[in-house]
Formats: structure tokens, C-alpha cells, sequence
């Protein structure tokens, strides 16, 4: 009977201690939590006499680096500026025409799809679209 | 549960860790007529925890520059999930702490605990309570609102009426000649880091010296069986016969830091704005003093006491004395009995003490 109270007593004990630990550890979890940006919800809009024929525009998009490549002969792309191998940051080269990620010399076309090294897959496209002499991205 | 046993019978034949539970824990015999009062110091440990936690979580995003503070610490209030939970709980903690503390040294000081051979203890835990202080003055500053920037202005000042030394003192605290950015700057560093370190140091040496003397035995109810200590070399008190500290006095700690956090969090939830006046809600402005700016509670009566002597200095030395006649009250009051009721000159200075506090801090609030 003393033992069957005692473990009684211990088991509401620590389920007493359970719930105010997890009463506590929740709003600090929240509290540290990085902020989500639902990429659904942001607009960025860039005018399109900022990006000329043949050159890149970077910019940060929800919280990330993404880019507007105005391609020779005209044509507009937006992608994010995130490598898809290791998270880099790709550059512009303005004379290739080509993205390069210096981390680990993978390569993009202005189109976005991988000519060399070990991306795994195209840069992501962001939606875009163009009014007014704005590109709205987003 | 044989795997728990089995673990800590792996650490046992390593560290001797039952050894030290039967000696620190189960073993450790109190006084058999303690009472709750002696809980206070381990609530005051579990403030102090809160503290720390509180603080390390607002540095996150809590940025020490006078152009980005004010609006930092609105982020934390408005935007991030739960800020407003994490400051309140650092703000209304280092008031509850101020309060926590007081009641502390007022039990020790009724119950004579600070008596022969515990001077040190006082003494470090006198040390602790202006450090207390100092940390919440200096964190008073920080949300850099017009209430911190013009109560830091107004606390600054007063080491002004000091002779010879005040004006260059002020301006040393101030990093400058009025309270700008580099006062900031300087009561960032000593509320994150000097004072914390400086509490968690005399903490340890409170404790210490708390283990080294034994718990004194409250002066009520029970016959002091050992006797008394004249002093001719180190004696620790023990009690034989006395209640374990674990399971017994540890559930005592126990339900008075229940009790504390259900006052802490009665204040956070229903009155957040207890300790904030309006001006806590406007940006630092130095060139614009609110009216009738004050305090905090705990520094209105000697914000009055500076107030009704015509001459500061007079003001600043009466404190002076008062805070060195507490700090050395152990070697003043040098009689054996520790029976408040037994020592009617002592109930009388401290009682008239207590309630000239009340009054002058009555007396600042409506001034």
C-alpha cells in the first residue's frame, strides 16, 4: 500500500514536472525559431531599365539571394541565386554568359541549366511577371 | 528503472556519486524547527535562473546601439513569437528579485541569523543585494526609452554631490558629460557581463560559507542543545536528530518556489504594466525631460531622501551611513540572543527602519 502511494506520488510528480517543462520549453522553442516568409506572400519589384541586355541583377527575395539575368537578344529569367550542389552563391559572368558557383566551379547557362560540374539539377526559376516597366517577381 | 539504476551504478563505482547524496543531500540534517523562511535563498537562486536564461534569450535580439535599441526591444515585445512573455519575465523578475531579496535579509535579520560566526554570510549576501541593484540600474537603461534614459540621468547625477571626486565620477559612470551613447555602451557590459559574474562568484561564496558554518537553528521553539560558539576555532553546527534536507526541506524549497512563481506569473499575465509607466512606451529623446520622472520603487526612498535634505551631499552621506551600518551590523550587534523579542532595541531600530523606508518610498511615489 506505501509503495503503491509512493509511486503514485512519483509518477504525478514527474508528470507534473513534464508539463511545466514543456509548458515553459515551448514559447522559448518559438521564441528561437526562425521566422518563416511564405515566399507566397512577397513581391519584389525591380524596374527593368535596372537590368540591361546581357547583365545580372542580385537581389534578396524571402529572406534569400535570387537574381534577374536580362539574356542577349533579349528575354528575361529570375532564378535563385542558390547553387543547387552545396548552397553557394553562384556569380554572373557577364562575358560567358554563364553563371559560375566558385565554391566548387559548377556552371548554369543564362537559362539556368547545369553545363559543368557537380550541380545536380537547374537553378530554381521564380515566378515573374512584367507590367509597366516593373518586373515583379514573386 | 534497471537501466537508470544500472547507469548510475556505473557513475557510482567511478565518483562515489551515493556517497555524496547520502553526505550533501539525504544526510544533510537541518534543524528540526526550521521554517519557510529559510526557503527564501533557494527561491532567490531560482529568480536568479530565470534571470539568466531571460537575459541570454533577449540578447538574441536586443541590439546595445542607442539608434536601434528602443525599436529592438519593441521587436521583441510586438514581433517575435513569445518576446513579450521572455521580457516581461526578465523585467518583472528583477523587481520580484529586488523584493525576493529584501524579505531575505529581513529574515535573517529577526531571526539574528547574521550573528557571530556568520558574518561572512552576511556580509557576501550584503555585497549580493547592492549588486542586485546595480544590475537592475544598469538594465534600466538598456530599452534606452525616455523613463531609462531620464531615471539613468537623474541616478547618475546624484554621485554629483560628492566632494572633489563627483562631477569627474559622473562623467566616468556617463562615458561622458550627459547619459548618451556610451553610457550605453558601458551599462551593456556591466549588466550582461561584470555584474552577472560578479553575482554568480559571491553566490558560490554565500553557499560556501553557508556549508562551511552549518545552517543556524531559528531562535524559536526549540532549545538550542549544542552550545553556544565562543569562537576559539572552527566549529561546524550541526543537527543531529534534525530533518534531511532531501525528501523533507527540499519539498518545502519546493512549495515556496511554487507559491513565488504563482505571485512572478499573476503579475506577467495580469498586470504586464505593473512597472511601466507611459514613458517606457516612448524612444529615448535627449533633448525633451518627461515630467515628474522616477525610479524604480526600490530607489524612491533614497530619490527622497536626496530630495528633503537641502544639500545633496548631506543626503548621499546619510545613505552612506545607513548602508554601512547594515553592512556591518554583525559586528555591532555583537549580543548572543537571537529571539527578536528578546531584543527590544533591535526590534525597535529595525522595525522604525523599516517603516521610515516605507514612508520615504510612500513619500517618493507621490512627491
Amino acid at each position: 500500500m506505501e509503495a503503491s502511494r509512493r509511486t503514485f506520488l512519483g509518477t504525478c510528480l514527474v508528470a507534473m514536472a513534464a508539463v511545466i517543462s514543456a509548458a515553459s520549453a515551448y514559447p522559448i522553442w518559438r521564441y528561437l525559431a526562425p521566422r518563416k516568409i511564405n515566399p507566397a506572400d512577397v513581391k519584389v519589384g525591380i524596374p527593368v531599365k535596372e537590368v540591361l541586355e546581357g547583365e545580372a541583377k542580385f537581389f534578396d527575395y524571402a529572406g534569400s539571394p535570387a537574381v534577374i539575368v536580362h539574356k542577349r537578344g533579349g528575354g528575361l529569367e529570375v532564378f535563385s541565386a542558390v547553387c543547387t550542389h552545396l548552397g553557394c552563391i553562384i556569380q554572373w559572368e557577364k562575358e560567358k554568359q554563364d553563371f559560375l558557383c566558385p565554391c566548387h566551379g559548377g556552371r548554369f547557362s543564362a537559362d539556368g541549366t547545369v553545363t559543368g560540374g557537380p550541380p545536380p539539377k537547374p537553378l530554381n526559376k521564380l515566378p515573374f511577371t512584367v507590367a509597366d516597366g516593373t518586373i515583379t517577381i514573386g | 528503472m534497471t537501466l537508470i539504476n544500472r547507469l548510475i551504478d556505473w557513475i557510482d563505482v567511478r565518483i562515489g556519486i551515493r556517497e555524496i547524496t547520502r553526505k550533501e543531500l539525504t544526510g544533510y540534517l537541518l534543524p528540526r524547527n526550521i521554517n519557510s523562511w529559510y526557503s527564501l535563498g533557494s527561491v532567490l537562486l531560482v529568480i536568479f535562473a530565470i534571470q539568466v536564461v531571460s537575459g541570454i534569450l533577449l540578447l538574441i535580439y536586443y541590439v546595445p546601439d542607442s539608434g536601434k535599441a528602443f525599436k529592438s526591444v519593441t521587436d521583441i515585445m510586438n514581433v517575435v513569437p513569445f518576446g513579450w512573455l521572455i521580457r516581461l519575465c526578465h523585467a518583472v523578475g528583477s523587481n520580484m528579485m529586488v523584493l525576493a531579496l529584501l524579505l531575505h535579509m529581513l529574515s535573517v535579520l529577526f531571526m539574528g541569523s547574521y550573528k557571530s560566526p556568520r558574518e561572512l554570510n552576511w556580509m557576501t549576501g550584503f555585497i549580493l543585494f547592492v549588486m542586485v541593484l546595480g544590475i537592475s540600474l544598469t538594465g534600466y537603461l538598456l530599452p534606452w526609452s525616455q523613463l531609462s534614459f531620464w531615471a539613468t540621468t537623474v541616478a547618475t547625477n546624484s554621485a554629483n554631490a560628492i566632494p572633489v571626486i563627483g562631477p569627474s565620477l559622473v562623467e566616468f559612470l556617463r562615458g561622458g558629460t550627459l547619459v548618451g551613447p556610451p553610457t550605453l555602451g558601458r551599462f551593456f557590459a556591466l549588466h550582461v557581463g561584470v555584474i552577472p559574474a560578479g553575482i554568480v562568484i559571491l553566490i558560490a561564496a554565500h553557499l560556501f560559507l553557508l556549508k562551511r558554518t552549518g545552517i543556524s537553528t531559528p531562535p524559536f521553539g526549540l532549545n538550542e542543545a549544542n552550545k553556544p560558539w565562543q569562537g576559539e576555532s572552527y566549529r561546524y553546527e550541526d543537527h543531529p536528530g534534525g530533518i534531511p534536507f532531501i525528501p523533507d526541506y527540499a519539498l518545502e524549497d519546493l512549495r515556496s518556489i511554487f507559491i513565488y512563481l504563482a505571485c512572478f506569473l499573476a503579475v506577467v499575465f495580469f498586470d504586464p504594466s505593473l512597472f511601466f509607466p507611459k514613458e517606457a512606451f516612448i524612444p529615448a529623446n535627449a533633448f525633451i525631460t518627461p515630467a515628474h520622472i522616477k525610479p524604480e520603487w526600490y530607489f524612491l526612498a533614497n530619490y527622497q531622501t536626496l530630495k528633503i535634505f537641502p544639500n545633496e551631499f548631506i543626503g548621499l552621506t546619510v545613505q552612506g551611513v545607513a548602508m554601512t551600518l547594515l553592512a556591518v551590523l554583525p559586528f555591532i550587534d555583537r549580543g548572543r540572543e537571537r529571539h527578536p523579542l528578546k531584543r527590544p532595541l533591535f526590534m525597535a531600530c529595525s522595525i522604525g527602519g523599516i517603516l521610515l523606508w516605507i514612508g520615504l518610498t510612500v513619500w517618493g511615489h507621490y512627491s
